[in-house]
């Protein structure tokens, strides 16, 4: 049986082979802990980790890569800036396309005395930077909307809100879990004041990587405090970055193979990965056809979304599909909610959910073919 | 990792530039030997500064350079000191 993994927008797989060899090289020769001594393994854990921050910043046009702290993926980085940043009393303006790890420490701050106020997207996934801005208030702390959907891919403007969160002096903090190392992100064009990012699934680390970008002049709670290397006769933590951030020691050969990944696509170019995942969906929008018993999710338009496509297939639910996909075809997709509810409701498709495709940079036109080709079979078979 | 330690001649190294954190260390040596400035990284003399684990000797008589490198790349230092080897 064929093997296809449209699984993606989870965790990228394969990883190039300079991820591994970066990985096993560190553990090989480097091992020491960063920032914590002056002998020379101590030192080189430093510099993977310093350059592996420069790669992270050139590839999000950051100037100053302090900026940029690790965390171990995006939901950590969204906890730290939200715990951190968010009040009793504060109000929060955010959408109903937000994963659960935007939405969970929002529900969780709203039991504390914070409020919420969630924007509607259209039925495509997409959310209007004017119906944002009718929400703000007086009081609004930050402004929390995703780049592009895990759901749809629909792909947010955020150029605009970035404009609209400036002209009302509202901190923008963008999700970027799904868009990092998939479309250009630049935190200059975006205006943003955070940015969380995943390095495990566009940028083709390995799991157990991701980070938090803080803008200048932003003031940051500390949501975890503890040892640094830094600062270390006295028992406040430090206030500059990146230590600020990063207590205890870092996930160093984590990093190490992220720099792989990050270096491969800086190689290789965001653009052409954004039109490879383009010319895949118009591919695949195209082998489907005008199958009616196939029903996708989202606008519909390549140049709309990223490389992630939710359908259902009319009387099947999604968990039968996802098994007969993969049971008989061998084709890993992930169907149901992917933590994001409001996402489903958007859409019309909660309780159930959907089948949720998601391809990378190594997808195989072959491989996105034979998928709509076994869909049409299983839509066919279910008449 | 893969480079072969170069030993350098710490004595005609005659600056110390001291540091909050490793970050900006690090990318201190970087930044100053892509610029063709001597440098190297030690550990912190505790002597001038309990701040950092590790410090920067580098070329005393090209700290203002050294300087505008730190601004045009946002390094931030604590204090540069005259400090020849004993």
């Amino acid at each position: 049986m064929r093997s296809c993994y449209f699984d993606n927008a989870a965790t990228s797989w394969p990883k190039p082979r300079s991820v591994m060899r970066a990985m096993e090289a560190y553990f090989r020769r480097g091992g020491g802990n960063p920032g914590r001594s002056g002998h020379i393994k101590a030192v080189d854990a430093g510099r993977v980790v310093l350059e592996t921050r420069e790669l992270i910043a050139k590839l999000f046009n950051v100037r100053d890569s302090s900026r940029i702290v690790f965390t171990k993926n995006a939901t950590e980085a969204l906890n730290m800036a939200i715990h951190g940043f968010v009040r009793e009393g504060d109000h929060v303006v955010t959408t109903s396309m937000e994963h659960n790890s935007v939405m969970r420490p929002l529900r969780f701050l709203e039991d504390r005395g914070a409020r919420v106020s969630v924007v509607q997207a259209d039925p495509e996934g997409r959310v209007d930077a004017d119906a944002l801005s009718r929400e703000l208030e007086k009081n609004t702390r930050l402004l929390i909307c995703t780049h592009a959907s895990n759901v749809t891919g629909t792909i947010n403007d955020i150029e605009a809100v970035g404009k609209l969160c400036r002209e009302r002096s509202v901190p923008l903090l963008v999700d970027a879990a799904q868009t990092a190392g998939v479309i250009p992100v630049d935190v200059e064009k975006l205006s943003c004041d955070f940015l969380a990012f995943s390095g495990h699934k566009g940028l083709l680390g390995p799991q157990g990587t991701g980070g938090l970008f803080i803008r200048e002049g932003i003031s940051l709670d500390s949501v975890m405090q503890g040892g640094t290397g830094s600062l270390s006769d006295r028992e406040v933590q430090p206030d500059f970055l990146p230590d600020r951030y990063e207590s205890g020691t870092l996930n160093v050969i984590g990093i190490a193979g992220l720099a792989a990944g990050v270096r491969f696509l800086l190689q290789r170019g965001v653009q052409s990965v954004q039109k490879h995942d383009r010319e895949l969906l118009a591919l695949f929008f195209n082998a489907i056809g005008s199958d009616e018993r196939i029903r996708t999710y989202g606008k519909g338009k390549a140049s709309e979304q990223t490389g992630v496509l939710s359908l259902n297939i009319a009387g099947l639910s999604p968990s039968k599909v996802g098994d007969l996909l993969d049971r008989r075809y061998g084709i890993m997709t992930r169907i149901g909610l992917h933590c994001a509810p409001g996402a489903h409701r958007s859409i019309g498709t909660f309780p159930d959910g959907t089948v949720r495709f998601s391809w990378g940079l190594f997808t195989k036109k072959r491989e996105v073919l034979y998928a709509a080709r076994v869909l049409r079979e299983i839509a066919a078979g279910a008449d | 990792m893969k480079k072969k330690r170069k030993e350098v001649d710490l004595s005609t190294l005659e600056g110390v530039i001291t540091f909050f954190g490793s970050h900006h260390a690090l990318k201190a040596e970087f930044v100053l030997k892509k610029n063709e400035i001597a440098a190297v990284i030690i550990p912190g003399p505790r002597e001038i500064s309990p701040n950092c684990g590790v410090a920067v000797r580098f070329d005393y008589a090209r700290r203002g350079e050294a300087v505008k490198l730190f601004q045009e790349y946002f390094i931030h230092y604590e204090d540069i000191h005259h400090y020849p080897e004993k």
